[in-house]
């Protein structure tokens, strides 16, 4: 009973994990057409900027509120410099931002050498139920990722700045004629994309360590998942990266590790060959 | 959206491509293509005389590198094939490399087979068969296949296959398989140096041959058709899905015979070779040389290896950086690659079949009714 327990949470908290990490990629993807291969590595930038606070003397939680700040900003001036060009084109926009993020991840692994750097716990210890003992950062992770969840919902389903983004995704032209500034939303949407992701890595890298490729590892998982659930609306990722974080992290306790992870992967391309629209199809919130 | 003109531009050069050579010149040639001799066939045949005499000028070690450059460059052939000729985007690429260097290094290690005559054939068969399986399920079926959806595909079945030799004992898990005897014929062993590099360039400009024949027949007018306008393809009767996936399983027939190649050449296997880092690495060398020119794909792989070479003793950790903003400026600036500052687009776009007033314009081979 309690290693059951212990192994839905282990289950839950990484799907809990994947789910964050899409939340960006799956906005981006739904709401602008590109797939962002740049998405792992402001991951990766958010992590990085957690550690420099660390470094520094700063609390990490500090470094933590920083990190969406700092990469949404630097994922706003990215695109109005470069991503805008590629919007026509979804191919080129993924070269473009493969070497984006090939810039990043080196510049990263340029400062910080090829060393794993730890990031202690911000919420340190562990919550015991009974005879269970599950570790407290990992609970806040899932919190956290039920809080921004449901805030990225009602922001695009409530607010006037989500009813301009749903605008300019179903109809651009119709919205510029309304007077809506699409470059702009664009540019917001981009950049909430990246602070998505720059969070993600702030709250991720205490679990997983600091290290330059810490941003692929997310990234096929992070497009399957999109793919999975569905481009073109908010939830549709949420749900692929549900799905995808689940099976990831349920099968290795049924079979081998290495059967177990290729086939996520074969199961995904197989169930979106045959369901292209995804899990959820549709296009809004 | 300001500066989708200049993206659009990478992808379709306006409708009049697919006419052939009956095409108006609608952008002018970057230079003399007009004035009746061609550029291509001059810097083909350059790059082709530095390359023959590249062996005596060089150090032994030397010599070992640029063979590595010209198998990487067959393999860098097989990309251009399906994303410059074909517009398939294969992020992929890597796994029909990296699978037939693991098949032929099983072969050797198990089976003790190192005749020539038997691991290329393998080698180039493990690629196809990889290949049409992978492009058969990707491309084929009721419904048209997505662009994206193809290449993440592709890019998924790289990075399982990755996963799965860094996992998987029997294929040495994470240090791959070591220590691979030599190719030999006979009794005579290929050793590394200028025998090796030899061979490995006649096969290369043999493919390079085969491939520019392909490109420039009929079929080869179907393709640019498939990759600057697919539904209007489909709409003159052409499958435009089973010539996608033809021109797929050339590509990883190509790849699988880089693929051996390299395996021998550098004497053992690794999983980096089937997984993401060799697959982007070739997109790197085709986008910077120049996609939808054969010759394009050989000089960004000529070029690319070359300064990290020459580079890595120095500045190792800035290259990449380098790379990356040097891909991005390319990306941005000059979509269709270094080429493009001494080719036209006429010339790049090329003729089709038969010349002009010799014989009249037949229907396709491939056509479908």
């Amino acid at each position: 009973m309690a290693s059951t327990f212990a192994a839905v949470f282990e289950i839950v908290s990484f799907g809990a994990i994947i789910v964050l990490v899409v939340l960006g990629l799956g906005i981006i993807a739904s709401m602008m057409g590109i797939f962002n291969f740049a998405q792992g590595e402001f991951v990766l930038l958010g992590a990085y900027v957690t550690y420099l606070a660390y470094a520094h003397g700063a609390p990490v939680w500090a470094g933590m509120v920083a990190a969406p700040v700092v990469v949404g900003a630097i994922g706003f001036v990215l695109e109005a410099l470069i991503i805008r060009r590629f919007y026509a084109a979804p191919i080129v926009a993924m070269l473009g931002t493969y070497a984006l993020g090939l810039i990043i991840r080196e510049s990263v692994r340029g400062l910080i050498g090829g060393f794993y750097l730890t990031v202690p716990e911000p919420i340190g210890g562990s919550i015991d139920l009974g005879s269970v003992h599950i570790s407290a950062w990992r609970f806040t992770i899932i919190v956290i990722t039920l809080l921004v969840m449901g805030g990225c919902y009602l922001l695009l389903s409530r607010t006037s700045f989500g009813l301009r983004v749903r605008a300019t995704l179903e109809n651009p032209a119709l919205a510029r004629a309304s007077g809506i500034s699409t470059p702009l939303i664009y540019g917001a949407t981009f950049a909430f994309g990246a602070a998505l992701a720059g969070l993600a890595g702030a709250l991720i890298v205490p679990v997983f360590s600091l290290f330059a490729d810490l941003g692929i590892r997310f990234l096929i998982q992070g497009f399957v998942a999109v793919m999975v659930g569905g481009v073109g609306s908010f939830i549709g990722p949420v749900a692929g990266a549900g799905v995808i974080g689940t099976l990831s992290a349920a099968l290795p306790w049924v079979m081998s590790p290495v059967v177990a992870d290729v086939l996520v992967f074969v199961l995904a391309i197989a169930f979106i060959k045959f369901r292209p629209q995804g899990l959820i199809s549709g296009k809004g919130v | 959206m300001g500066g989708a003109r200049e993206a659009v531009a990478r992808i379709g050069e306006g409708p009049d491509v697919v006419t052939g050579e009956g095409a108006p010149a609608a952008s002018a040639p970057a230079g003399r293509t007009s004035a009746g001799w061609k550029v291509l066939p001059i810097v083909e045949g350059l790059v082709l005389l530095i390359a023959l005499v590249l062996p005596w000028v060089l150090q032994d070690y030397l010599t070992v590198f640029a063979t590595r450059v010209v198998i990487l460059a067959l393999f860098a052939l097989s990309f251009d094939l399906v994303w410059g000729y074909a517009g398939i985007m294969s992020f992929g690429q890597a796994l029909f490399f990296g699978a037939a260097g693991y098949g032929v290094a099983l072969m050797a290690r198990d089976l003790n087979v190192t005749s020539i005559l038997l691991i290329l054939p393998a080698g180039t068969l493990i690629g196809l068969t990889a290949a049409l399986l992978l492009g058969g399920f990707l491309l084929l079926g009721r419904y048209p296949s997505s662009v994206i959806f193809v290449s993440l595909g592709t890019l998924t079945g790289s990075y399982a296959a990755d996963r799965l030799a860094r996992g998987w004992y029997y294929l040495g898990g994470q240090n791959g398989i070591p220590s691979i005897p030599p190719l030999t014929l006979g009794s005579y062993e290929f050793e590394e140096g200028p025998v090796y590099y030899y061979m490995v360039l006649g096969i290369l400009v043999v493919t390079y041959l085969l491939c520019r024949f392909l490109v420039r027949s009929q079929f080869g007018l179907a393709l640019a058709g498939l990759r600057e306008n697919e539904q209007r393809i489909a709409f003159f009767g052409y499958k435009a899905q089973h010539l996608k996936a033809i021109v797929f399983a050339i590509g990883g027939t190509i790849a699988g015979l880089a693929g051996s190649l390299y395996a021998f050449h550098e004497g053992f296997v690794w999983p980096n070779m089937l997984g993401v880092v060799f697959s982007t690495q070739v997109v790197l060398y085709v986008l910077f040389g120049g996609s939808g020119t054969l010759i394009g794909a050989v000089i960004g792989t000529v070029i690319i290896e070359g300064v990290s070479f020459w580079l890595s003793d120095n500045y190792r950790d800035v290259w990449p950086i380098i790379l990356g903003v040097l891909l991005l400026l390319v990306i941005m600036f000059r979509p269709l690659g270094l080429i493009s500052f001494v080719l036209g687009e006429r010339e790049r776009v090329g003729s089709f079949g038969k010349e002009p007033g010799k014989a009249p314009k037949k229907e396709a081979g491939n056509a479908a009714p």
